[in-house]
């Protein structure tokens, strides 16, 4: 039940039902759509990111987390680098950060992907409800220009990093 | 003076908890309870919903195991619709509910449970957890994960969705099976036969080690109760209920789900939003029993497949009647993966498997139904009276964890009395009296909202109110 590998592996997160945290699985769709004619790309939203994803980053050549974070300012989009870790409370069952499932892809299946990038956009609210907030919706357009950015350039043939 | 100790909330659980054990003026545990310390409200937010909602709506309460719901669910409108559903029907929604027993179990076992069988109860809490099962056993590790992305792409596969899929209908499921899915998971069946030979092995060859934790993880008589097939194999999505007591004598047989209620009564403890089932001919408390795992074991004479059926063999070789120590579900566990995989290749050989008619259809044709399933942690129920617009006026749901509460209250107590002596504790007793609730995996509230590794605080506490010692990790 293995996939093939992705040149590009693109994991969103969020609850569609939570206001903002769903921008996550929106932008994945909106990229699921975008990148339809790229085989080597796969769009994998997830409501959580669990330990099961590992291999999956493991076979990856690059991987571009998406998440939304209540520490940002509403609606400020960031595009970092992700390195392996492993967070000072060890690791959950339900939930994994993109740094720690990187150290799974490492200790499970000796493997790394050549880039991980993690998108953040802050999120305003995450109450209950299925609309973003105002600074969210606002900054979906530059979120897609980065997605697209990130996966055609710099993980295509042109290593340099996307800007913000 | 008298001490409280609490451990809020325990970990490596599915929901959120907390023990308290009440010491005396020697410092010896006098009481111990397991709180479970959240309200959800499905049943009252359900009144007034058509009845054919009430499936997706009621797999919301369970990220871990919404299949059991939907099924459960999903009979219970059946019986309001007098339908009988497709065989092919009946076999996909039981290939869906064996998948997601392999990966809860899978869950169980490899993620919550491992870290203190394989690394020990005392060792570092910072490491304790699934990296350093991989760190320490890669290979087990590894198998831990494929089960569990096993069972969860089969729910993908036939549900198109790994968590709340709205495939399985009142009547039925909403789709066939395609053959390309079916090929794909008959592929996969190698891989997963590997794996829990694999983790069978390891189990078997650290059990006897923990001696001590067998001996006081909740290991007393109690009755049990499960599905069964008439064949007295083991059973998880159709078949009728049965109860022994704690000798192995059947106490009851043959409860179909329009029975339930008539033989099991719920009762309320000050201390715990879950209610405390129990078999109403026996009254409460003494009418507790288990369910999950170890009361299928203990019930049913055979699994039905060749693989599980020898190590059943070897798991009724344990005691001579029921197997008392919750320290088994483990063990337990990992056999019905075994039979879960053996049995989804079974069901996908049936020569009806690709056959397009899965749905029946009816309205309303009688006010009330229930149906009942076997969850991954034990019995499920679910009871629904209508309107004659088909309008939900009352609910009920009965699940595993309000079955098992009574148990884990004693083995709670059981354990804190071999584990804390003179009031002082350490972190591997509190680990071990943790380990007790985590061999029933209870499922506490199981939406799928926790973030992050919860934190442990415990704190003991002296009549005055006064803080005396504090442990957090």
């Amino acid at each position: 039940m293995t996939q093939n590998t992705a040149r590009c592996l693109i994991l969103a997160c969020g609850n569609t039902l939570r206001s903002d945290d769903g921008v996550g699985p929106w932008l994945a769709e909106w990229a699921e759509k975008r990148f339809a004619s790229e085989a080597d790309v796969r769009v994998v939203p997830r409501q959580q990111w669990t330990p099961e994803l590992a291999e999956e980053i493991a076979r990856a050549e690059s991987v571009l987390f998406i998440d939304c974070s209540v520490d940002s300012a509403p609606g400020s989009v960031s595009l970092v680098p992700v390195e392996p870790a492993v967070g000072t409370q060890g690791l959950a069952t339900h939930h994994q950060g993109a740094p720690e499932l990187l150290t799974l892809a490492r200790e499970l299946y000796n493997s790394l992907p050549r880039n991980a990038i993690l998108l953040t956009i802050g999120a305003g609210s995450t109450e209950l409800g299925e609309l973003f907030s105002d600074a969210v919706s606002a900054s979906v357009p530059d979120a897609c220009r980065l997605i697209e950015e990130t996966v055609l350039i710099h993980f295509g043939n042109n290593p340099s990093f996307p800007g913000v | 003076m008298s001490q409280t100790i609490t451990i809020d909330p325990v970990t490596r659980l599915e929901g959120h908890g907390k023990i308290t054990i009440q010491l005396n003026d020697l410092g010896e545990v006098a009481d111990a309870h397991f709180h479970v310390t959240q309200v959800r409200g499905f049943e009252r937010f359900s009144e007034g919903r058509p009845f054919y909602e009430m499936p997706s709506l009621m797999a919301r309460i369970c990220g871990i195991c919404p299949v059991s719901h939907l099924i459960a669910s999903a009979k219970a409108c059946e019986a309001i619709m007098s339908v009988r559903i497709p065989h092919t029907a009946a076999q996909l929604r039981r290939m869906l509910n064996l998948a997601q027993m392999v990966q809860s179990h899978a869950l169980s076992f490899f993620y919550l449970a491992s870290p203190d069988l394989l690394l020990g109860m005392e060792s570092d809490p910072k490491a304790r957890n699934v990296l350093g099962v991989v760190a320490a056993k890669p290979e087990l590790g590894r198998a831990g994960v494929a089960l569990r992305r096993f069972g969860q792409h089969i729910i993908e596969l036939l549900g198109n969705k790994r968590i709340h899929p709205g495939w399985v209908v009142p009547g039925g499921v909403t789709e066939p099976l395609a053959p390309a899915k079916r090929d794909e998971i008959l592929a996969a069946l190698p891989e997963a036969y590997a794996n829990i030979a694999l983790a069978l092995a390891a189990y078997k060859q650290i059990a006897d080690s923990f001696k001590p934790e067998i001996d006081v993880f909740a290991n007393f008589p109690s009755n049990y109760m499960s599905l069964i097939n008439e064949d007295e194999s083991i059973e998880f999505t159709d078949g009728a209920l049965r109860m022994i007591d704690p000798q192995g004598k059947i106490l009851d047989d043959g409860i179909t789900a329009d029975k339930f209620s008539e033989s099991i009564g719920e009762a309320v403890e000050n201390y715990s939003y879950t209610k405390f089932a129990y078999y109403k001919p026996l009254g409460y408390p003494d009418g507790s029993y288990r369910v999950g795992p170890l009361a299928r074991l203990n019930i049913v004479k055979s699994m039905g497949t060749p693989l599980a059926e020898k190590e059943l063999a070897e798991f009724k070789q344990l005691a001579k009647g029921p197997v008392e120590s919750s320290f088994h579900y483990h063990h337990a566990r990992l056999i019905e993966i075994l039979y879960g995989i053996e049995m989804i290749e079974r069901i996908l050989t049936d020569p009806l498997i690709l056959d397009k008619h899965v749905r029946a259809t009816a309205g309303v044709n009688r006010l009330e139904g229930a149906g009942q399933a076997e969850a991954p942690r034990g019995t499920l129920m679910h009871n629904y009276k209508v309107d004659e617009n088909g309008l939900i006026t009352w609910a009920n749901l009965v699940i595993a964890t309000g079955q098992n509460n009574n148990a884990m209250n004693k083995g709670v107590l059981q354990a804190a009395k071999a584990y804390v002596k003179d009031g002082k504790f350490t972190e591997g007793t509190l680990n071990r009296i943790e380990a007790v609730i985590r061999t029933f995996d209870p499922c506490l509230s199981c939406s799928t909202h926790a973030m992050g590794q919860m934190p442990l605080a415990v704190t003991l506490v002296n009549a005055d109110g006064e803080v005396v010692d504090r442990l957090i990790r």
